[in-house]
């Protein structure tokens, strides 16, 4: 009884990472338990029913699970909790999605009193057809998803092996040419392309258009690919020509500006989510072709409107991609059910040691306000009081001295708020790029940043996502969308892609003390400091002198 | 015992009492310990109260199911009965070799309680058992055996006896008594019945068969079918009341072949193990439940820290108290009731007392939180052991409909030490490291205690499931409550709670006890204390104590090491991997948040965490070097940085309270001010360079300013000075006074019809015709006048008057004189009179009174028809 795991009463799992056992241990509590937080020593997973389930979908039993966790825990595992585990994941799969021959998707039990209790729900109801017998009932094949997450919702999950429809066959080959899939995203196509739909979950920079275009490799079918806007349009064609054997003609472009529909489509969020008289016309877009694959690049960010359409999707495969499933609507539970489950996660640090992303320096740099600032900002206006704080006049000192001590290197200055990002670029003497920038003007810009024509770039949160910047090492954000935990993540994965020389990442946020700045930056920070990235506080004195 | 076999045959209880040696009569008394309280004078006292009914039903119902069912056929064998007849009823014709074996313990039981005496070939049960035990149409037997033909034919005319002689082909006789024996030696004579129930139509042996097993009354009607015709006229049933009938003892056991009951149960019901796990795994998983137990009741009287819930008006807490407080300790409310429930058996809360009563923690809960962590668990059992309040009925209904509450009245269920004990003694039979199936548990004590007459309650439907009585929910409460404190680990009894109930410390799996192999045939001595129910009489306190301290020493080990570090992570978490020092989770559970427990506990420091560390006087370098000091890492910056920036606001801003201030513009007056001796009263303390802060109020710092020379003008609370005109004079607050109208205030109702009342009642008192005084010198004539001259009688006569009055509980009319010297009269009914004084109920003033005997001038009976 020395193990590296303690299970505790509320479900939680701590791994001591130090342990010679840890490796193992994780390995063990990976199928069924949810990494939460991994900071430096102690690990933390969760058990989650969802997550019992989805190791019972994937043929683990509860066996196994008890086994892993007396095996490996340090204390006494509570019977309790044992029991618990056990009678949670005796709920899967009494109840069955399939097709029957005859009535098309039925749901069917192994025991009858859960079929009675779910049809009295009045969320079921209206999900359900006739009554086939006792222990089957007709399902409409739109509400497949419909019944699935409700049936999440009610406790008994249901094993869905209705299969998926293979849609339209399109040859598509990966051209490792020089190159090849890193093993983590070889293993996340495969455990993805097993469990038939789901989520992988990869750090900004790790490569997850790559694990788009494996998934598109073994599907090898007409593919919908939603991203969040143009430019990350542009890079997944770009980056889809140069990886696969697909050429320029077979991919197609439906953004606000181009309505283009070929074997691979590449949508925008936004082109889809456009609402004309309370319809939304270019939904229709998935009904018209044969979709074998769709992927959701950033599926944190998928719209709420897309939720609905997806819910009918059910008979395609799904592939989400993100780096950070934490949605501050908290509608994360919403993706699993209609995406799929998690599929694959790595941890940041894991694929750092692995040398797949840069090691990053984190830095909080607290400026004090000026008197007379702090004084406006006790009296701002309670909406008013981030704005202000957030743009005090000593960020911009502090932001042209970090500037200053890594000259020469490709920087990246991220903001929120336009005026101080102009104010920003012209004490800088850097480009600013916003929302009015235009398209070409914008690929132009990061074009010559990629050359190193430009090293310093002032960005507003329109460059977030998706956009490929390979060279910066540096970023300083001086704002942000309030308290935000996936935008901060996002903005550090600006920094993350490996650089050429080996060369270590730099991160600063710039914050005002004592203030909301402050509290929003505690908050932004969490994940990563979940993640196990330790920022290190600075004093603004300690930049400027 | 084994004397009085030898002796002559013994004529009554006593006499079979008599002869038995110290030794067997000490085992009577142990088992029966009710016949010594009080001690009896004799022997012939102890038989006579061991007869009496209720000590019979007390030593009854304390046996095991194979005894009573031994003592049930006794009661339906004749009296008395050789041990060949009762190994004949109970184990059958075909001689079942289980209950042959069985029985000699049985009888032996039987007879060491007294239940059961005479030698072999005469054994006699007590006559109250018998009387309890034997089948009467009001309370039928367990056997289901209806009354011998002898009872069944009593009050039968002759003729009729002759006609079934002659149906069955009996030889007739005139003498009803020998007739009657006659047919029941045909009926216990297996050859001859079987030829006789050959002779008879299927469809009545079919009649036969129904009520072979009980009951064995059936219905007829006025004119019965042929089939039960045939039965009647051969009496193999009887009538006993119009249209019933009654299947006869002697037949019916000749259909059971010889049995008298249906299922015999000669051997308990074995334990069965359900898994087996390594004791190791088992004592440790006990000991983290004893961990988890140990900081729950931490937990609960944390919760209950700064005043607990409020008691009830009726005792107990209340259905919401109970909800909150099983959301603080997250476990379902039954569970909460159970921790409630132990911390209070176990002395650590109770009521305070005060008028506005809460539960709050007793000063014992101090000094058991300064023990070793082994012995407060050991503390927690040994009081969950012998405690009768049991938190398994909170929430049901007492008797009389009201809701049992945790901590209230009615838990009390006095089986429960008991239960609990033999519950865990069954566990600690099994192999090491196995845990039982409940039902087998159950089932075995049901057997060691089994309910009187089930037969009744399976017939009314009231006894529903059969696991429903108090003693198997009590025991099953035992199972999962031993969980929850650790005495069992996953199921099995761990060492520690094995040593709690003093069994021995290291069991040989599988003993022949469980396995419930009979002993050897022939060993009839009460030695059986294993078998037997358990020994009533609780341990001693002394060997309880033992055993407590046993399973203290035991646990301690298995305890983790409690841990002097924690692991701090950057994202301002902190991991104690274990349990913590007590006093470093003291500080560290002031310095951050809980935020996840078990086996290990994490923390999580936020700005507000820190703050209330300062709040406590830790100073910023006491946290780094406590941090510094408890952790095994460097401590992470961001943590260092928390702390630094937190306590550089702390602090800075500060409240005080004052009760005036002096400004000013410059400086130098105010020093001058504070360096003034007279100004010494007035509690100046320096805010500011220009600011004073006073305890004086505003108008004596005044005075006191001026006094010394300064001109100062007030200020208003906006800061305007305030023209002050010269002090007005005020009084403390004062009533304004009442208006004092010319006549008395209006009466209201009630008054009115208190006076109306009070009027009434002198005015019988003045009334009442008296009976003459029976010295007639009350008075003479003026015996007619109402409302004249006292009664006056002489003391003794007086007291006389009045002792007969208490008796009688009539009213009497008396002459009293008050202090002041006032006469006046009263019609009064004594309650008690002692002391010298009477205690009366008084008609005139409509209240219970007591009255000086002295002052009582005299006394007289009230006229018959007063009133």
């Amino acid at each position: 009884m020395n193990g590296p795991l303690i299970v505790q009463s509320d479900k939680t799992l701590l791994l001591e990472v130090d342990h010679e056992q840890a490796a193992d241990c994780r390995r063990a509590i990976a199928p069924f338990a949810e990494l939460e937080r991994a900071p430096e020593h102690i690990h933390t997973y969760r058990v989650t029913p969802l997550g019992l389930w989805n190791a019972r979908a994937a043929g683990h039993d509860a066996e196994q699970v008890v086994d892993a966790l007396v095996e490996y825990s340090r204390y006494p595992v509570p019977h309790a909790l044992l029991v618990d585990i056990a009678e949670t994941m005796d709920r899967y799969g009494r109840l069955t999605l399939s097709k029957h021959p005859a009535h098309g998707l039925v749901l069917t039990t192994t025991d009858r009193p859960v079929l009675e209790e779910v049809l009295k729900s009045k969320r079921i109801a209206p999900l359900v057809g006739t009554r086939i017998d006792a222990d089957t009932v007709a399902v409409h094949p739109s509400e497949r998803g419909q019944i699935k997450q409700t049936l999440l919702k009610l406790g008994w999950p249901a094993e869905d092996l209705a299969g998926y429809v293979d849609g339209e066959a399109h040859p598509i080959e990966l051209a490792e040419d020089g190159w090849a899939l890193r093993p983590y995203q070889k293993q996340a196509v495969e455990n993805f392309w097993h469990g038939g739909s789901g989520v992988v979950v990869l750090p900004c920079g790790a490569g997850k258009t790559l694990v788009g275009a494996g998934a598109m490799a073994q599907a090898r079918s007409t593919t919908l690919i939603l991203v969040t806007n143009t430019v990350s349009a542009r890079q997944w064609k770009h980056e889809l020509v140069k990886r696969t054997s697909l050429t320029e003609d077979e991919i197609g472009e439906y953004s606000g500006t181009r309505k283009e529909i070929r074997p691979v489509t590449i949508a925008t969020y936004q082109v889809l989510t456009t609402r004309r008289k309370g319809v939304y016309p270019h939904l229709e877009l998935f009904d018209s072709r044969d979709w074998g694959l769709i992927v959701y690049d950033e599926v944190h960010l998928l719209p709420a409107p897309v939720f609905k359409f997806t819910a009918d999707l059910q008979a395609r495969r799904r592939l989400g991609l993100t780096a950070t499933l934490v949605r501050e609507d908290g509608r994360e539970s919403d993706v699993f059910s209609l995406i799929g489950p998690k599929r694959f996660d790595a941890p940041w640090k894991e694929i750092e040691a692995q040398g797949y992303i840069a090691p990053a320096d984190c830095v909080e740099v607290r400026v004090n306000l000026t008197d007379s600032e702090r004084l406006a900002y006790a009296t701002a206006e309670t909406e008013e009081k981030y704005r202000f704080c957030a743009t005090t006049d000593t960020k911009r000192k502090v932001t042209e001295a970090i500037v200053r001590r890594f000259a020469g290197q490709q920087i990246l200055v991220i903001g929120q708020y336009i005026d101080q990002l102009d104010e920003l670029g012209e004490h800088l003497g850097a480009p600013v790029i916003k929302g009015e920038t235009s398209n070409a003007q914008r690929e132009k810009l990061f074009e010559s940043f990629r050359q190193g024509e430009i090293s310093v770039l002032v960005v507003s949160k329109v460059a977030n996502f998706s956009i490929d910047l390979p060279e910066a090492t540096v970023a300083i954000q001086v704002s942000g969308t309030f308290g935000s935990r996936q935008e901060e993540a996002q903005r550090l994965g600006r920094v993350l892609r490996p650089k050429a020389d080996g060369h270590q990442a730099h991160f600063y946020s710039v914050v005002a003390r004592d203030t909301l700045d402050q509290d929003f930056a505690a908050h932004r920070q969490r994940f990563l400091a979940e993640q196990g990235y330790a920022y290190r506080i600075m004093d603004a004195d300690e930049v400027l002198g | 015992m084994s004397t009085e076999e030898k002796s002559a045959a013994p004529r009554s209880l006593a006499e079979a009492l008599r002869v038995r040696d110290d030794v067997s009569l000490a085992a009577l008394l142990r088992s029966r310990p009710d016949l010594i309280t009080p001690v009896p004078t004799d022997l012939t006292q102890l038989a006579t109260r061991a007869g009496t009914r209720a000590s019979v039903v007390r030593a009854l119902e304390r046996l095991d199911r194979f005894a009573l069912q031994t003592a049930e056929a006794l009661a339906v064998a004749p009296d008395p009965a050789s041990y060949g007849e009762l190994l004949g009823l109970m184990a059958g014709d075909e001689e079942d070799p289980a209950v042959a074996a069985a029985l000699p313990r049985a009888a032996a039981l039987l007879r060491e309680q007294a239940l059961v005496w005479g030698a072999d070939d005469r054994l006699r049960l007590v006559r109250t058992a018998r009387e309890l035990l034997a089948p009467s149409p009001q309370h039928p037997s367990p056997t289901g055996l209806g009354p011998t033909v002898r009872e069944a034919t009593a009050g039968m005319s002759p003729g009729r006896i002759q006609e079934i002689l002659a149906a069955v082909g009996l030889r007739s006789t005139h003498d009803s008594v020998s007739a009657v024996s006659a047919l029941g030696a045909l009926f216990a004579d297996r050859r001859r019945m079987a030829a006789l129930l050959a002779g008879l139509p299927a469809e009545s042996r079919e009649v036969l068969d129904r009520l072979v097993w009980g009951p064995p009354y059936g219905q007829v009607t006025h004119d019965p079918a042929a089939h039960l015709r045939a039965l009647l006229d051969r009496g193999l049933l009887l009538p006993t009341a119009p249209g019933t009938v009654v299947l006869p003892r002697e037949v019916a056991l000749h259909l059971r072949a010889g049995r008298a009951h249906r299922a015999p149960e000669p051997v308990p019901p074995p334990v069965e193990a359900a898994a087996t796990h390594r004791p190791q795994v088992v004592d440790a998983t006990a000991a983290g439940q004893a961990l988890a137990a140990l900081a729950t009741v931490d937990e609960l009287l944390k919760e209950w820290d700064e005043g607990g819930p409020s008691v009830l008006r009726a005792g107990g807490l209340s259905v919401r108290d109970l909800k909150r407080t099983a959301v603080a300790l997250d476990v379902p409310e039954p569970v909460a009731a159970f921790w409630v429930e132990l911390a209070y058996g176990a002395g650590l809360i109770a009521s305070d007392g005060e008028a506005d009563e809460r539960y709050a923690a007793t000063p014992a809960y101090d000094e058991w939180r300064e023990l070793p962590p082994a012995e407060r668990w050991a503390r927690l059992a040994g009081t969950w052991l012998t405690a009768t309040r049991t938190p398994g009925v909170v929430g049901g209904r007492d008797a009389k409909d009201r809701t049992l509450s945790a901590l209230g009245p009615n838990l009390d269920r006095s089986a429960a030490p008991e239960v609990r004990h033999r519950v865990l003694a069954l566990l600690a039979g099994l192999p090491e490291g196995a845990s039982p199936v409940a039902e087998s548990v159950l089932a075995r004590l049901r057997w060691e205690r089994p309910l009187r007459g089930p037969q009744q309650q399976r017939e009314t439907g009231t006894g529903a499931a059969r696991d429903d009585d108090l003693r198997s929910r009590i025991a099953r409460w035992t199972l999962s409550e031993a969980e929850l404190l650790g005495v069992t680990g996953r199921g099995a009894l761990a060492a520690p709670g094995r040593a709690l109930i003093g069994a021995p410390e290291a069991p040989r799996p599988a003993t022949a006890d469980d396995t419930g192999e009979p002993e050897g045939p022939g060993d009839k001595l009460p030695v059986h204390h294993h078998r037997t129910p358990p020994v009533t009489a609780p341990p001693s306190p002394a060997e309880r104590a033992a055993a407590t301290a046993t399973a203290a020493r035991l646990l301690a080990p298995l305890f983790p090491e409690p841990l002097d570090h924690v692991l701090l992570q950057a994202d301002l978490t902190a991991v104690a991997p274990g349990p913590l020092e007590q006093e470093l989770a003291d500080v560290l559970g002031v310095l951050a948040d809980v935020e996840s427990k078990g086996g290990a506990t994490v923390y999580r420091f936020t700005p507000g965490s820190v703050r209330r560390a300062l709040d406590a006087g830790q100073s910023a370098a006491d946290l780094h070097a406590f941090l510094a000091r408890h952790s095994r890492t460097p401590v992470p910056q961001p943590l260092t940085y928390l702390i630094d920036d937190v306590a550089r606001r702390h602090g800075r801003l500060r409240v005080g309270a004052a009760s005036a201030y002096v400004r000013c513009d410059d400086d130098a007056t105010l020093d001058e001010i504070l360096a003034d001796k007279r100004a010494a009263g007035l509690g100046l303390r320096r805010l500011a360079p220009t600011v004073l802060a006073a305890q004086a109020d505003p108008a004596a710092l005044l005075e006191g300013l001026r006094a010394i020379g300064f001109a100062p003008a007030a200020e208003s609370a906006a800061g305007d000075v305030l023209i002050a005109r010269a002090d007005s004079h005020r009084t403390p607050p004062r009533a304004a006074p009442e208006p004092v109208p010319d006549g008395p205030p209006a009466p209201d109702d009630t008054l009115l019809t208190a006076a109306i009342r009070a009027v009434r009642a002198g005015d019988l008192a003045s009334t009442t015709p008296r009976k003459p005084g029976p010295a007639g010198e009350d008075g003479g004539g003026e015996d007619g006048t109402p409302g004249g001259t006292l009664p006056r009688t002489g003391a003794a006569e007086t007291l006389a008057t009045m002792q007969a009055a208490v008796l009688t509980g009539e009213a009497l009319w008396i002459g009293y004189v008050n202090a002041e010297g006032a006469a006046s009269q009263r019609v009064i009914a004594p309650i008690r009179v002692e002391g010298g004084f009477v205690t009366a109920y008084d008609h005139t003033a409509d209240e219970v009174r007591t009255y000086p005997l002295h002052r009582v001038t005299g006394v007289a009976e009230l006229a018959d028809d007063a009133g």
